[in-house]
């Protein structure tokens, strides 16, 4: 499952091969066999490697991430999940005798991070009638290939249509919706926009006790047993207030 | 994408050999030539041994000889620079003139690049050439002529910088007027390679 | 879809016995009849992988032994569990470059006698690089696994494993890498050379071919609190590649307690000293000292801020996320920026 197959120019036998193979070898007559992939359009597909439970849990962690809002891991309320295959084009040029490869969205989309255009790490399958999605819904593709072969550089060495596999999660805080999307390969998080986090209480408490203890350890010229007294206060107050601010902010 | 059989350009006979190499050469009518975006002949020359050179261990090293006019625009070295003249430019007035320099082209590590590079540059090897390797085995060429002309300048300037005192700064000029191959013979010891010349 | 007009047959033109190429080369000999052989076109890229050694149970061993590295939360090695071990094979491109060249320039000293007088001093220094660069890079978006490049090139080589464990495809350019692999190795050598004020540079790199390498990586999910977090453990040598855990509000305020006291008393010591000692170097141990108070406050509150989150690995080009709290090669460099 997941590969495609050839017939052997040497024995005729079916050979089969892997998206990521160039050179294969015929397994009856033990010739090898260049793939050239500059003429057709290959369907790719990225297997989902996340499961919702995981999915959910990746979510978790990242919202409770030092930029995300203290907390935001417990009291985000999940307002739903769904999972898809998004299409993306590939494309490989030779352009000056240089490879270029470009990735480009094969449909239409508000999701954040799928703007930033790239294929996920993930185990590359070769995409047909055999390969089972499993029940997850696949975005059709709205954009035509042609309308990018058209304006892009150099020479095609080859082009493809991949489906990878994302989870879009909802949820809501402060009575306001968010949306993040979970690459379903490699489990990377993008948002466009999240509750944060201020670094306000952070930079207090260490501005405060950074000149207290400046001028703890210049009044130590004049008194050095009052400055030692006070420098022990100094302690236990930072602490008290890193501790706070670090549990609760 | 296309197997194709290397054949001379000069007489079309195939190229054969047992070992991977970039220079190709015809044993049929002499030629030698490179592939590195096109079909290019390339002159060629080997050195004979020397009578004293021991028969065990023969073994031809294929150099790339760069033959250019090295010209010192400014140069700038900090201590020892009464140490002006550039020694080892023959055919010109200290500064300018015309050099061979000598960049093995297989695959060496690099302190045994370095040496074989500047002990042939710093000294011109004078040999008597043959016609044929008279039986000899023959180190493979990695290195396409392009990469080679780049290591010529490291080769210049390591010259340059290993003269007395702290080289500061070199502006100088390689004009490349030929570049050829010269196999220049050796014999391989437990100790490293020994010119056989 | 795939027809019979993809497949290519390669066999010798001279002797019509198969030939076996080896990807990324463009001249071959026929082991059959001697013939030299040209490829015309794609040449394709070698590619090599290395044999899995780890099984589930060992990459688990050493994410629950790192979970009690560190400054990670008190509570995870007992409320942390593993939900999910799975090897993968990724692929990295990764070559060799021959780099030759010289660097010359100099370095400035300043020293201070007894009696307080500076002087600057120039130390004249040539520097020859000649070098083989080992480069890696990963060869697909690492997505969030924290793993860029490759850190051990050594191990058995096979595809056996192949079939078995899912394999990440190369998804980036070979001449984009190829570019990166040249201005990598310049950087290496210029930075090797150890010459501050560079008068005069001359750096050559002869690329060689470039390969693919997969290698097997465990992936460790586990769970704390709800959360998912992900280490990556080396299939090879079996050791921690990168990591994400939770942090301690306790470590976080003890560091930025510690940081603030050390940073605020050393520069304030320091002030004290300088007035007390008017001579002529004193001005320096006063800069010197708000200069280490400075660096200290920078990294404790950097890890006050951000260790709620304990990030090991290469995640860095992340937007919106701030990398590993404690670099300590980041902070050795905001310190060097400060040193008289």
């Amino acid at each position: 499952m997941g590969t495609a197959s050839v017939g052997c120019p040497k024995c005729g036998a079916r050979v089969e091969f892997d998206a990521g193979s160039k050179f294969v070898r015929c397994s009856y007559c033990a010739s090898q066999i260049y793939i050239d992939r500059s003429g057709a359009g290959f369907y790719y597909i990225l297997p989902f490697l996340v499961r919702e439970d995981n999915a959910v849990g990746i979510f978790k962690r990242w919202a409770a991430g030092p930029t995300k809002a203290k907390y935001l891991d417990q009291r985000a309320q999940l307002a739903g999940s769904k999972r898809q295959y998004f299409p993306v084009y590939m494309f490989k040029r030779l352009v000056d005798g240089k490879e270029l490869i470009r990735v480009e969205p094969a449909g239409s989309t508000t999701l954040p991070g799928l703007h930033e255009l790239k294929v996920p790490a993930g185990d590359l399958k070769v995409f047909d009638s055999k390969y089972d999605v499993g029940g997850v819904p696949l975005i059709q593709p709205d954009i035509e290939m042609g309308a990018y072969l058209e304006k892009l550089p150099g020479a095609g060495k080859e082009q493809a249509l991949v489906f990878f596999p994302i989870w879009t999660l909802d949820y809501v805080h402060d009575g306001k919706r968010y949306q993040v999307v979970i690459d379903g390969s490699s489990g990377e998080v993008f948002a466009a926009d999240f509750p944060k986090r201020g670094s306000g209480p952070y930079l207090a408490v260490a501005g405060v006790g950074y000149f207290a203890f400046l001028a703890e350890a210049l009044l130590s010229y004049f008194s050095p047993w009052l400055a030692a007294m006070l420098i022990a206060v100094t302690v236990v107050c930072v602490f008290a207030a890193s501790l706070f601010v670090a549990w609760r902010m | 994408m296309k197997v194709i059989q290397v054949r001379c350009p000069n007489c079309n006979s195939p190229i054969m050999s047992k070992q991977r190499d970039l220079l190709f050469l015809c044993q049929q009518c002499g030629t030698l030539h490179v592939r590195d975006g096109g079909v290019n002949l390339v002159d060629y020359e080997i050195a004979d041994f020397a009578k004293s050179a021991p028969i065990q261990g023969r073994t031809y090293v294929p150099f790339w000889r760069i033959y250019a006019n090295f010209t010192i625009l400014s140069k700038n070295s900090s201590g020892g620079s009464m140490y002006k003249l550039a020694n080892w430019i023959k055919g010109g007035g200290g500064d300018s003139g015309d050099v061979f320099i000598f960049v093995p082209a297989p695959d060496f590590d690099p302190p045994t690049f370095k040496r074989l590079a500047t002990d042939f540059t710093a000294n011109w090897p004078k040999y008597s050439t043959r016609l044929d390797f008279g039986g000899v085995p023959r180190l493979p060429a990695n290195l396409p002529k392009e990469e080679a002309v780049k290591l010529a300048h490291f080769v210049i300037i390591t010259m340059e910088a290993e003269k007395p005192g702290v080289l500061q700064t070199l502006d100088y000029t390689l004009d490349v007027k030929d570049a050829r191959i010269i196999f220049l013979p050796f014999n391989s010891t437990p100790d490293g390679l020994r010119p056989g010349l | 879809m795939p027809d019979e007009a993809l497949s290519v047959g390669l066999s010798c033109p001279s002797c019509g016995g198969a030939v076996s190429i080896e990807e990324g080369e463009s001249v071959i000999n026929c082991r059959y009849c001697d013939s030299m052989l040209f490829i015309e076109g794609d040449m394709g890229i070698q590619t090599v992988a290395f044999k899995n050694k780890v099984d589930p149970q060992r990459a688990m061993q050493a994410a629950e032994a790192w979970w009690k590295k560190g400054f990670k939360a008190r509570d995870l090695k007992k409320v942390g569990k593993t939900t999910e071990v799975y090897p993968i094979y990724l692929p990295f491109w990764s070559t060799t470059i021959k780099v030759a060249g010289w660097v010359c320039g100099y370095e400035e000293k300043t020293r201070s006698d007894s009696k307080g007088n500076t002087t600057t001093e120039r130390v004249y220094k040539e520097v020859m690089v000649l070098q083989d660069h080992r480069f890696s890079q990963i060869a697909c978006d690492p997505g969030d696994l924290g793993i860029r490049s490759l850190r051990n090139f050594s191990g058995e080589r096979t595809f056996e494993d192949f079939t078995m464990i899912p394999t990440f495809e190369t998804t980036s350019s070979v001449d984009e890498a190829r570019k990166q692999a040249e201005a990598e190795a310049v950087e290496q050598a210029r930075r090797g050379a150890g010459v501050p004020h560079i008068t005069f540079e001359r750096i050559y790199t002869v690329p060689r071919k470039m390969s693919v390498i997969y290698y097997p990586i465990w992936v460790v999910r586990y769970s704390y609190r709800d959360r998912m977090y992900v280490v990556t453990v080396d299939g090879v040598g079996g050791q921690i590649l990168s990591g994400r855990a939770p942090g301690d509000p306790l470590y976080q305020s003890m560091a930025i307690t510690g940081g603030t006291a050390v940073a605020g008393l050393v520069s304030g010591f320091g002030l004290v000293f300088a007035t007390l000692e008017a001579g002529g170097s004193s001005g320096y141990i006063a800069i010197f000292a708000l200069a280490i108070g400075a660096g200290v406050l920078y990294a404790t509150y950097r890890f006050f801020r951000n260790g709620s989150e304990i990030i090991e690995g290469e995640f860095q080009g992340k937007r919106g996320e701030i990398g590993n709290p404690l670099d300590v090669g980041e902070i050795l460099k905001t310190l060097e920026g400060f040193r008289p």
